[in-house]
């Protein structure tokens, strides 16, 4: 902004004189027009004469059919960017909850490992050591591949990096068998549940938030349907106008235009919005199964922790037990809905009943006083056993999850491109039907030359 | 104590606190409620998040009354009646006979406690010499030492789980008072022990009289912690358990650590940078925890306990688990007198 005196834009107009009514000759040359007379003035007599009125024909046609050229250009836009954010957005979740699966899954086999006594068993410790891989690989991707989300990851990050050092301090205690690596191993499980869990539910909600918002940016295309009935009316009227005044019934340019507006017009609005159904539909389907599926894995986590906690307490566990039935009961009622909502088979809903079913045996020894065979059950890896009936259930819940997310990805995509094409076309027909207007009018503007 | 009022304000305060918190919560609902009324579902909908409930503020537990209980002998338990009836011929419709008839006996115990009790990480039992106590226990009712159902709890449940009548018996460097009498029951005394403190072996503190402004670590609930507050430099720092004092210790977070000797000894054991300093400031005769109504279980546990003495199986268990702590001291002399 310029604090510079500006001259007013136009001259101050002394008693805006009328125009010369007592000339209607419009042929007849204005000898001079007075330095009352306006450009306003001009404008207005130049359109009492046909050649001024076609041109204002010219110019609305014009107009009318690039608006909707534009306007649907930009509705395809915005709609395939959203579908692609919300197809971005929705993987950042995805991988956000893996992290978690990652996190929750280490710590239950850190402490299950405890668990067994003497020497850890060298399958476990490979486990444990690829779940931290897989997790810390996870944070680093995650935190590049949205910013917004790249603080609370950070700090996640960072606690990992104390989880690990605590649970190898437990490790080296228990090798020389001194009780207080137990201790260690708790303050470490308490850091994961205290601090990190929660940052990434933070994370999960923020994402989905995020999903939620692209989604409802993914709006029906109507207004485009509007935009095309507008630039039909004024294309209908000046075709009106014109027959009646060059006394010829059609004017090819303009009524092509008007033929491509119309199909083009209906034809990406159709697309328009079944991309935006389809959205819509991803959002109850594939999508809605793989935040159950997701979900439900990670409860299934959380519980199997719960249930190693509660053997190592040995008699004083109870709590950890009312959370094992909290966490399987949350995880079986979303499988339930997500299954009849038709999203879902009862693969992993069934697996999920198995283990928890296995989990009752262990706690029936273990109430029945024989901790050694409840501890021998919960951590025995044979055929039927309830670590094999766990590994089922992870298997099937992660093969919902996959399959799921590239469902979502698949159908965002190609929802997507349906956009962005609609969007092309419409232009396109805008800019053509623009030209075919342009000629229709100039055509019959050339015989008054 | 000081802390008294303000603690007392305190509480006042948090409550009026989560009053008003509840009510933005609530306020907060209800405009996230009407929010989502008109622009459709959230990323919360779409997991399926139900709203968080406002949470009741916990209720801090009330400041315990600092004035020790009085009574004439906390040591005095109940006589043993006559001698330690054998295995097979318990008397029938006492309480060692429906534990027979159990099949095993439940013990709270800990499982962190070198030497006194802990979880051996390498064989994955409960070991130590209250164990051992214990195992002589199963050995008079079953003619097995190993009928013992564990219950491992922390400090601050002992109390609880008796009074429940969740276990028979606790056995976990369980200090007898006036206090503890007025709930439950104790054995007679089986071993004294006395409140010392760790510290870092490069620590020039002689006693607890040397660690003025430090951080000093004990378990909650526990006449260690209670102790404490006697010496108003020191800031006590409450854990959950006593190992997790170690933890503490062991990163820097406090500077020692007060326990019976007992338990310093087993910390002592695994740490070599710590050291055991001063005289005992306090006298800790433990006991073994009984439920209250169970004189006749009382009774028994302390003919158990002679019959240790008298064997030498005491001395035994004293040289295998703590002979650290200097050659074995005469046994507690049992004190009786107490009618039910």
């Amino acid at each position: 902004m310029t604090s510079t005196p500006v001259r007013p834009a136009s001259p101050p107009v002394q008693g805006a004189a009328p125009p010369h009514r007592t000339d209607p000759d419009p042929g007849g040359a204005d000898p001079a027009p007075a330095a009352a007379s306006t450009g306003m003035a001009r404008a207005r007599g130049a359109l009492r004469r046909t050649p001024g009125q076609l041109r204002l024909v010219l110019v609305l046609c014009v107009l009318a059919t690039l608006v909707v050229g534009l306007l649907g250009f930009q509705a395809g836009r915005v709609q395939s960017s959203a579908l692609e954010a919300a197809s971005a957005d929705s993987a950042q979740l995805v991988g956000v909850q893996e992290v978690r699966n990652a996190l929750v899954a280490a710590d239950a086999t850190a402490t299950g490992s405890f668990l067994v006594g003497g020497l850890e068993p060298t399958e476990q410790r490979a486990r444990y050591d690829d779940l931290v891989d897989t997790a810390a690989a996870g944070l680093a991707e995650l935190s590049g591949s949205n910013a917004a989300d790249s603080e609370l990851l950070g700090q996640v990050a960072s606690d990992l990096t104390v989880y690990t050092g605590l649970v190898e301090r437990a490790r080296a205690n228990n090798r020389q068998g001194f009780p207080v690596g137990a201790a260690y191993l708790d303050q470490a499980s308490t850091i994961l549940r205290e601090q990190m869990l929660p940052a990434l539910d933070e994370v999960v909600v923020d994402d989905a938030d995020r999903v939620a918002a692209d989604f409802s940016g993914v709006r029906n295309a109507l207004w485009v349907l509007a935009g095309a009935l507008v630039a039909l009316a004024v294309l209908v009227v000046c075709q009106m106008w014109l027959a009646r005044r060059t006394h010829r019934v059609l004017n090819v340019g303009l009524a092509v235009a008007t033929g491509l507006i119309l199909v083009v017009g209906v034809a990406g609005t159709i697309m328009l919005s079944s991309a935006s159904s389809r959205a819509h539909d991803v959002r109850d389907g594939p999508y809605a199964a793989t935040l159950a599926a997701s979900q439900a894995y990670s409860l299934g986590n959380d519980a199997k922790s719960m249930e190693a906690f509660t053997l190592i307490k040995r008699g004083s566990g109870q709590s950890y037990e009312d959370a094992f039935v909290e966490a399987t009961a949350d995880a079986a009622e979303r499988l339930d809905t997500a299954q009849s909502d038709g999203v879902l088979d009862d693969t992993t809903a069934t697996a999920l009943d198995d283990w928890v079913a296995q989990h009752a045996e262990i706690r029936a020894l273990d109430d029945g006083g024989d901790w050694d065979a409840a501890v021998e059950l919960a951590t025995s890896t044979g055929e039927d056993s309830p670590n094999a009936a766990f590994a089922a259930f992870s298997d099937a819940a992660r093969a919902d999850i996959e399959a799921g997310a590239a469902q979502t990805r698949d159908d965002l995509a190609s929802a997507g491109t349906t956009s962005a094409v609609a969007g092309w076309l419409l232009l396109a027909a805008g800019l053509v039907a623009a030209l075919l207007a342009w000629r229709g009018v100039t055509a019959r503007l050339e015989e008054y030359r | 104590m000081s802390t008294t009022p303000r603690t007392t304000t305190r509480r006042t305060s948090t409550r009026r606190g989560a009053r008003a918190r509840a009510a933005i919560g609530t306020g907060l609902a209800s405009a996230l409620l009407l929010l989502t009324a008109c622009s459709g579902p959230t990323g919360a909908d779409d997991l399926r998040l139900e709203a968080p409930e406002p949470t009741a503020e916990e209720e801090a537990p009330a400041p315990s009354s600092t004035a020790p209980v009085e009574c004439e002998d906390p040591l005095a338990s109940y006589a043993p009646e006559g001698d330690l009836p054998a295995p097979g011929s318990l008397p029938s419709g006492s309480t060692m006979a429906e534990i027979r008839e159990r099949g095993s006996l439940v013990v709270g115990v800990s499982a962190d406690t070198l030497r006194m009790g802990s979880r051996n990480p390498l064989s994955g039992t409960i070991e130590g010499f209250d164990i051992d106590v214990l195992h002589e226990v199963s050995r008079a009712i079953f003619a097995d030492p190993d009928r013992l159902r564990f219950r491992v709890i922390t400090s601050g449940q002992r109390i609880e789980v008796l009074e429940n009548g969740d276990v028979d018996l606790v056995a976990r460097a369980f200090t007898i008072n006036c206090e503890r009498w007025d709930q439950i029951a104790f054995s007679a005394e089986y071993y004294h022990a006395g409140q010392k403190v760790l510290v870092a072996r490069n620590s020039d503190a002689q006693g607890i009289d040397d660690l003025e402004g430090e951080r000093v670590c004990a378990p909650e609930s526990t006449t260690t912690l209670t102790r404490l507050e006697e010496y108003p430099g020191i800031e006590p720092v409450p854990a959950a358990t006593h190992t997790q004092c170690l933890v503490l210790f062991q990163q820097g977070q406090v500077d020692a650590i007060t326990g019976d000797d007992t338990i310093l000894a087993g910390f002592a054991a695994q740490d070599p940078y710590a050291k055991v300093v001063g005289e005992a400031i306090s006298d800790e005769p433990y006991g073994i925890g009984i439920p209250p109504e169970n004189v006749d279980m009382v009774r028994f546990v302390n003919g158990v306990l002679e019959q240790m003495v008298a064997d030498g199986t005491w001395a035994d268990l004293y040289d295998r688990w703590l002979a650290e702590l200097g050659p074995a001291p005469e046994p507690p002399e049992p004190v009786y007198g107490r009618a039910p």
